[in-house]
């Protein structure tokens, strides 16, 4: 399995060393089609399997690290050329969200899948905007798209729902799909002001300079549409979401829940007939009544009630560790 | 849900047996039934019944039950009225509150509610806390989707209680 990675940060960086630290495992379970990285493309930089060069793991992970650049400077090389210079099985999508448009990631997803490639993608970006297109394009050229990593984090929510639960009638699911709002949220049970909680949640590197994308609703919303998508199988975007943020929340309003034995959580609410993102009251004593950056779903199906799942919603090794879950389920299948 | 109802039945044979079956007929469970011969009004008695039926069909049972002149007295919930809770930011004063209350049980049926208003202004206006409860999981969903476009009409932040 020739592994293709584009998007070279925390996460992109975290797989290559999970691939690392599985060698041993992977080794013994695919004998006979060895897991090779043939390239690596960053935003400024790139390196790929040639005559001259061979990724060696520990050289690239040094060279990220130190200089926090690759083996060559992409100059005006886009992504999808790159990959034209590789032959490769598997591109693992690991590049930046942007909600707009999609932005390189939905172009690399599309290049690959185009060219008869699996895609693993953890960028929400391009999954909340063109789902059905992406899922029709790879049915189309008989490729595996997986993404369970896009959504949670470490927390196994889709191949929960399709895989561990098939046969089951999922009826919703309800969850804390931003960790970021959840830790400001349960600062603020304390009796901290919002803008302290945010401030709080900044300086522990949580929430990003310009929160915009968690406090707004936005990440969360992506998520929303993705297991609205992926599990309910409907035909929706980002936009079809009901967003409201965290932003309005007050500490009168934390307090006024609070006498009633209640909290006020930002949960993700999906099902047949809803969509939405919104700040709720939950009682004390509900599983998703939970304090800091944790990610949680409830899913309630017609026969094994309700499943709780809960694990970390961000993190190079969390994440990796969802790439690896999809990796091996493409591989088992293409090696069967 | 569990419900209690006083329905009046025409004192002749048989029409006991025909106010029951229409609860059978929605799926109904029957766990209690006190037939009161001694309270007769216009030719007809009291039965008090407790029942379990699933809240969407009691429109169902209600149209059935009228179909055979049964008069029902009163009915409602013993257990199982479904508690809603709201909490509304923004300019809430309790003018607005008590307004939106009226308009709410104009179309919504509250076996009870409870209105706490914020002493503290919060900078725009006061915070206000509802606790409801409702008949029926329809005039849940009524209500919640009463209290989303009236927040919105009014610009506050309406937070919901998170239901199953």
């Amino acid at each position: 399995m020739r592994i293709f990675i584009s998007g070279f940060g925390n996460i992109g960086l975290g797989f290559f060393e999970t691939l690392l630290i599985r060698e041993t495992f992977l080794k013994n379970r695919y004998k006979d089609d060895p897991v090779t990285v043939v390239g690596v493309v960053d935003s400024k930089s790139y390196e790929y399997n040639d005559d001259e060069y061979k990724i060696c793991g520990f050289c690239t992970i040094g060279s990220k690290k130190t200089t926090g650049r690759l083996h060559k400077d992409r100059n005006s090389l886009s992504c999808r050329e790159i990959m034209d210079m590789v032959d490769f099985d598997l591109l693992i999508e690991a590049g930046p969200t942007n909600i707009t448009d999609g932005g390189e990631g939905l172009e690399n997803i599309r290049h690959a899948l185009r060219k008869g490639k699996d895609v693993i993608t953890v960028n929400k970006g391009p999954l909340a905007l063109a789902y059905s297109e992406l899922s029709a394009l790879a049915e189309k050229n008989g490729c595996h798209l997986r993404f369970e990593g896009s959504v949670g984090g470490g927390m196994p929510i889709i191949n929960l729902c399709n895989e561990a639960l098939v046969g089951q009638r999922i009826i919703s699911i309800q969850g804390i799909f931003n960790g970021t709002c959840n830790l400001i949220l349960s600062r603020m049970d304390s009796g901290i002001p919002f803008e302290q909680a945010l401030r709080e949640a900044q300086q522990l590197g949580y929430a990003e300079s310009d929160p915009t994308y968690d406090i707004k609703g936005i990440d969360a919303a992506s998520k929303v549409s993705i297991l609205a998508n992926s599990v309910f199988n409907r035909n929706v975007t980002f936009s079809d979401v009901s967003v409201t943020g965290i932003d309005t929340v007050t500490g009168e309003a934390v307090r006024m829940a609070a006498e009633k034995g209640m909290v006020i959580r930002h949960i993700g609410e999906i099902s047949n007939d809803k969509l939405e993102v919104a700040p709720r009251l939950i009682p004390k004593n509900h599983p998703l009544s939970v304090s800091g950056s944790l990610n949680k779903a409830q899913v309630i199906t017609d026969m094994a009630g309700p499943i709780t799942v809960s694990g970390r919603g961000a993190g190079k090794s969390e994440t990796g560790s969802a790439i690896l879950s999809d990796l091996i389920w493409i591989m088992d299948r293409r090696n069967a | 849900m569990l419900v209690n109802a006083d329905i009046y039945v025409k004192d002749i044979p048989g029409s006991l047996v025909r106010s029951l079956e229409p609860i059978s007929a929605v799926d109904g469970n029957i766990v209690g039934v006190v037939h009161n011969r001694e309270q007769v009004i216009d030719g007809m008695i009291s039965v008090n019944l407790t029942f379990n039926v699933e809240a969407e069909k009691l429109e169902a049972l209600k149209t059935m039950w009228k179909s055979r002149d049964v008069v029902i007295a009163q009915m409602g919930s013993v257990t199982g009225a479904v508690p809603m809770d709201y909490i509304l930011i923004g300019d809430a004063n309790s003018n607005f509150t008590e307004k939106l209350m009226k308009e709410a049980a104009e179309s919504i049926a509250f076996s009870s509610y409870e209105v706490n208003t914020s002493s503290y202004t919060d900078g725009e206006g006061r915070t206000v806390r509802i606790s409801a409860k409702l008949e029926t999981k329809e005039d849940a969903k009524k209500l919640d989707a009463f209290m989303i476009e009236s927040c919105a009409k009014k610009k506050l932040t309406c937070i919901r209680g998170l239901t199953a």
